[in-house]
């Protein structure tokens, strides 16, 4: 195959604006399993749920107070999740955390569809945000652009918060032994609740990233959930620097996957999910040793 | 290891006379509705083998009855082989594609099988998503079902299709408990309960698994055979992880481990699914809310719950005659 260098920069720019999009919605999934050792398949509609809201909000006050409002909507409703169910399925094994969430799945599916229809819904992207940037040779949208930066801006910060402050210290702390955590002190409940809320924020900021770029449907969450399971999973649960390994290769197997070997590329990442499990059962990077 | 109650025999009596007596007198819709809940009880009593008994939630299940309908379609569309004989193929492949699962991961436990296993099935899914032998999308038809005219039974009958179904059910059933009433099986449930014990023991822990798994998985693809024959026309929508997640549910609506409440589940599950999306399209949210107080009550599914409550009222009834027996020794405890 012959390709040259402009074709491989907007493949890689296509594979990073996914791999951001990935991470956005694994670090919220991931933490919220290593801090509270909770299974959250519901995640992705909490997702789809985020796209929903950015897109009634837009309709209502422009793209802009979807993009900030979406993330504390679907906070509140992790606010209600964690006070209505997690909270007491938390003691309950993995199975029984899974087969509550995957209800969950099915009910937020026909809520999303009683409360918006069955038709996808769109959103414009913002007018500073349309068009388009020469980048590296190639002509590139902006909206894309700005998802990758803006991911880019999310793992830093939170990079900075786990890695340099005292509530990262404290979550740390949690996710390593939080039995020994609470003894030091820390009201590793409120924590759980704090980091929750974030994770759900942070799925909703997701929804609406999206929402521009692909159509907005019920069945979105279902979508995203799998790839969002399999980052987790490769990455190793827990630990950001998972999350952003395990966007990063998801990203980047299935594009290049899907433009070098279009026959093997939806087989491929199962099959590198599979033997990474082989290999290293915890994943790449897990939160513990 | 697995028993036999009363209360156990009760309903698989009540079970099988309920299913052979919509069998004969119902019409094709409710025929139509027995064959898909006979398929649907074959698929959960695999999944049962190996979580309820063995502990590995397995979320390819569905994945795998699929393996077994795309293997009957090709092999006996495309392949031209005789039905009989692309069944057995059928059964055989699944059976030797779930070992394969099972194996590789008998190293993971709790969530990670669970994703494991997801990745399997997702894989499985894509893959025949994807080749075009498989038809993609738009799935493969023309399916021709088992010709028993040797016997003088014509299974393009609903009705006759349906006994079949049953009678394969049942022998299932019954290999099931010979399963797990096997040296293999009481080695699963030690597995289940203690794994390192089992290894300090001796035992290979992961061929048991493995083991385990291909014999579930050869369920799964008679499951899938006999779903293919049914509708006649396969898709990849069969593969779809969603149906390894509604298994589960079926199995946990039932009662998961005691191998009669799937099949109380399956029964459940297919006729709710049926009344509800007459009423409303919304019928996911009813069964997403019920499967959440299935779980959040704690009882283990109907059959379970039923389970509790029988063995409540016997305890009382024999504490109720000791008492009658013996009223001295009770009262000089009290």
């Amino acid at each position: 195959m012959s390709h040259d260098l402009g074709f491989w920069t907007l493949q890689a720019l296509n594979a990073l604006q996914l791999s951001m999009l990935l991470f956005l919605l694994s670090i919220g999934l991931t933490v919220i399993f290593g801090l509270m050792h909770f299974v959250n398949l519901a995640h992705g509609s909490l997702y789809a749920l985020g796209a929903y809201f950015a897109a009634s909000l837009a309709a209502v006050g422009g793209y802009w107070a979807g993009f900030f409002l979406a993330p504390v909507a679907v906070a509140g409703v992790g606010v209600l999740l964690y006070s209505g169910l997690i909270r007491r399925m938390r003691k309950s094994g993995p199975m029984a955390q899974v087969l509550v969430t995957f209800g969950l799945i099915f009910a937020l599916l026909d809520l999303t569809r009683i409360i918006w229809g069955d038709l996808a819904l769109a959103i414009e992207v913002p007018a500073l945000l349309d068009g388009r940037v020469a980048l590296l040779g190639v002509e590139y949208p902006t909206y894309r652009l700005f998802v990758i930066a803006l991911g880019a801006v999310i793992f830093a910060g939170l990079a900075f918060v786990l890695g340099r402050t005292q509530i990262g210290a404290m979550i740390r702390a949690g996710v390593d032994n939080d039995a020994m955590a609470a003894c030091l002190g820390i009201n590793v409940e409120r924590l759980f609740f704090m980091v929750f809320c974030v994770g759900c924020a942070l799925a909703g900021l997701a929804g609406a990233v999206a929402a521009p770029l692909l159509s907005v449907t019920p069945d979105m969450g279902l979508q995203i959930l799998i790839p969002t399971l399999i980052v987790i999973v490769i990455g190793g649960l827990g630990s950001l620097r998972g999350a952003v390994a395990g966007s990063l290769i998801f990203g980047f197997v299935q594009t290049f996957g899907a433009v070098l070997a279009p026959q093997l590329a939806s087989v491929l990442i199962y099959a590198l999910l599979a033997a990474v499990l082989v290999i290293k059962p915890v994943g790449l990077f897990p939160a513990k040793g | 290891m697995f028993r036999h109650t009363a209360l156990r025999y009760t309903a698989l009596v009540l079970l099988a006379s309920g299913a052979l007596f919509q069998a004969l007198t119902a019409e094709y819709f409710g025929l139509e509705i027995l064959t898909e809940i006979l398929i649907l009880a074959m698929l959960v009593l695999a999944l049962d083998i190996v979580a309820g008994f063995g502990g590995m939630v397995s979320l390819c299940h569905g994945a795998l009855m699929g393996v077994g309908a795309y293997a009957y379609a090709i092999l006996s569309t495309k392949a031209g082989l005789a039905p009989p004989v692309a069944m057995a193929g059928a059964i055989a492949l699944t059976g030797a594609t779930g070992w394969v699962i099972g194996a590789v991961c008998a190293r993971s436990h709790g969530i990670y099988f669970i994703m494991a296993t997801l990745a399997f099935g997702q894989m499985a899914y894509s893959y025949v998503f994807e080749a075009p032998i498989f038809g993609g999308d738009d799935g493969l038809g023309g399916i021709s079902r088992l010709d028993l005219s040797l016997i003088g039974v014509d299974l393009n009958d609903s009705r006759s299709f349906a006994l079949f179904c049953l009678a394969l059910l049942g022998a299932v059933y019954g290999a099931s408990v010979l399963i797990l009433r096997s040296g293999l099986g009481r080695s699963l449930s030690g597995v289940m309960h203690n794994e390192q014990r089992m290894r300090a023991l001796g035992l290979t822990v992961w061929r048991i698994k493995a083991d385990v798994f291909g014999l579930s998985g050869m369920i799964a693809g008679l499951a899938g055979a006999l779903a293919a024959q049914h509708i006649m026309y396969i898709s990849p929508g069969l593969l779809s992880w969603t149906v390894s997640g509604e298994a589960l549910v079926v199995v946990i609506l039932g009662g998961l481990g005691t191998l009669v409440g799937p099949l109380v589940g399956a029964a459940a599950f297919v006729v709710l699914k049926h009344e509800l999306s007459a009423v409303t399209t919304y019928w996911h949210l009813v069964v997403g809310v019920l499967l959440i107080a299935v779980v959040m009550s704690r009882a283990n599914g109907i059959f379970g719950w039923i389970e509790a409550r029988w063995g409540i009222w016997v305890e009382r009834r024999v504490a109720d005659a000791t008492r009658k027996q013996d009223p001295e020794e009770v009262t000089g405890d009290a």
